[in-house]
């Protein structure tokens, strides 16, 4: 399974961008082969749509899941429409998330958490 | 001569000084620029002639043919949209209706249709003004295209009196660039000051030359004529703190309806401008 994870870096250890959206990377989580891959989230600055771009590229990295702390409705209804499971209200590091997803602690979320253009509102 | 009346702060007396200066002129265009709240003509009461509508272009995708949108997503700069195993997602709230996706995308799979955003009214009020509005349907976002419609109907050959919207995004610059000259009203307040402040700064960009008229003069502080004063902008008039003036704007009435020797203010106003400016 690929889980897409919004990450403040490039690495395992980094936190969980809460910002889904507008998140510094993605980290790209292979669950078969424990291998991942950084990707630079390069819409975190876009005007509108970000939450957009980030499913489309979640969903063109062949996520089937996706974690993350805040997601907003136009992301969720590309996410959903792409049949990718939302992990929403996680915190903690990426390799906490992770671990959560094996060990079935994480649950899945049935609707956005956040209103739109949540993810503007916040400091870098 | 266009001249428009503008301000950085809302609800500082726009509408009251356009007004105002129309009335008094008699014969001139009026043009309600303020779109997204027009109100010009709970004053100037026009007889509404014409209607037109604006509408904007806007792309609707062919999912039925099976083809491929993925250009469309990739090109698309505001992520209006998506496309996501198979499946074309659009969020026409995001879309500027450029026609990229249509370009680029599948031939023949994407096409276009009209949407509506806004209606231009057109109308004379008494004794000779020639009025026009903008407005936006609510829920939309498209204030610049009901402008540009509206934009297209200045007459240049007229003294022209345009009622910008408040503040100093798109639709105050859409606004102002037409006016050779542009009246900012304030209201004596830190709040007055902040946002003249702000578009004194946005006027000075697009070079148009400018004054300040204060409204309800006798509140607040004198920061607003220190700011004045050192910048060397002219105030053109004070329009005092009037319980009378409340009242009438309250029930639809200008300033010189309330008080008739405010016509010859209004067009020392306009006299004052055209000196400065030819």
């Amino acid at each position: 399974m690929k889980l897409v994870i919004s990450s403040t870096g490039k690495d395992m250890d980094d936190s969980i961008d809460p910002r889904f959206g507008r998140c510094s990377y993605y980290i790209a989580y292979d669950t078969e082969k424990d291998t991942f891959e950084a990707v630079e989230n390069k819409s975190r600055n876009a005007t509108g749509g970000a939450g957009i771009q980030a499913s489309q590229a979640a969903a063109d990295l062949g996520a089937d899941a996706v974690i993350t702390t805040n997601i907003g409705p136009n992301a969720f209804r590309v996410l959903e429409t792409a049949g990718i499971k939302v992990y929403s209200g996680v915190t903690g590091t990426v390799r906490q998330a992770v671990e959560g997803f094996k060990n079935g602690s994480l649950g899945t979320t049935e609707k956005p958490n956040v209103g739109e253009k949540f993810g503007m509102g916040g400091s870098n | 001569m266009i001249i428009s009346v503008a301000s950085g702060k809302g609800g500082t007396g726009k509408t009251s000084v356009a007004v105002g200066l129309a009335r008094s002129l008699g014969f001139c265009q009026f043009l309600d620029f303020d779109v997204e709240a027009p109100n010009a003509s709970f004053f100037l009461k026009p007889d509404i002639k014409n209607e037109e509508k604006v509408s904007i272009k806007q792309p609707y995708f062919l999912k039925d043919t099976g083809a491929d949108f993925s250009r469309c997503a990739e090109f698309c700069h505001y992520n209006a949209v998506a496309y996501v195993k198979g499946e074309v997602v659009f969020f026409p709230e995001l879309c500027h209706g450029c026609g990229g996706c249509i370009l680029v995308g599948p031939p023949g799979a994407v096409r276009e249709k009209d949407v509506l955003v806004g209606k231009v009214l057109k109308g004379k009020a008494e004794p000779g003004i020639d009025f026009l509005v903008g407005d936006l349907i609510p829920g939309s976002l498209r204030t610049i295209s009901v402008q540009a419609r509206l934009e297209s109907y200045i007459n240049r050959s007229e003294k022209v009196i345009l009622d910008c919207p408040p503040g100093t995004s798109c639709s105050m610059v859409t606004a102002v660039k037409n006016s050779d000259f542009c009246i900012l009203v304030t209201e004596p307040t830190p709040f007055g000051l902040n946002d003249l402040e702000i578009s004194v700064e946005v006027l000075k960009d697009l070079d148009i030359p400018h004054a300040v008229i204060i409204n309800r003069d006798g509140i607040g502080d004198s920061a607003v004529q220190e700011f004045c004063n050192s910048n060397n902008i002219k105030i053109l008039e004070r329009i005092p703190n009037d319980i009378k003036i409340a009242r009438a704007y309250s029930r639809g009435f200008s300033i010189p309806e309330v008080y008739p020797e405010w016509k010859e203010r209004f067009l020392a106003i306009i006299d004052n401008i055209e000196k400065d400016v030819i």
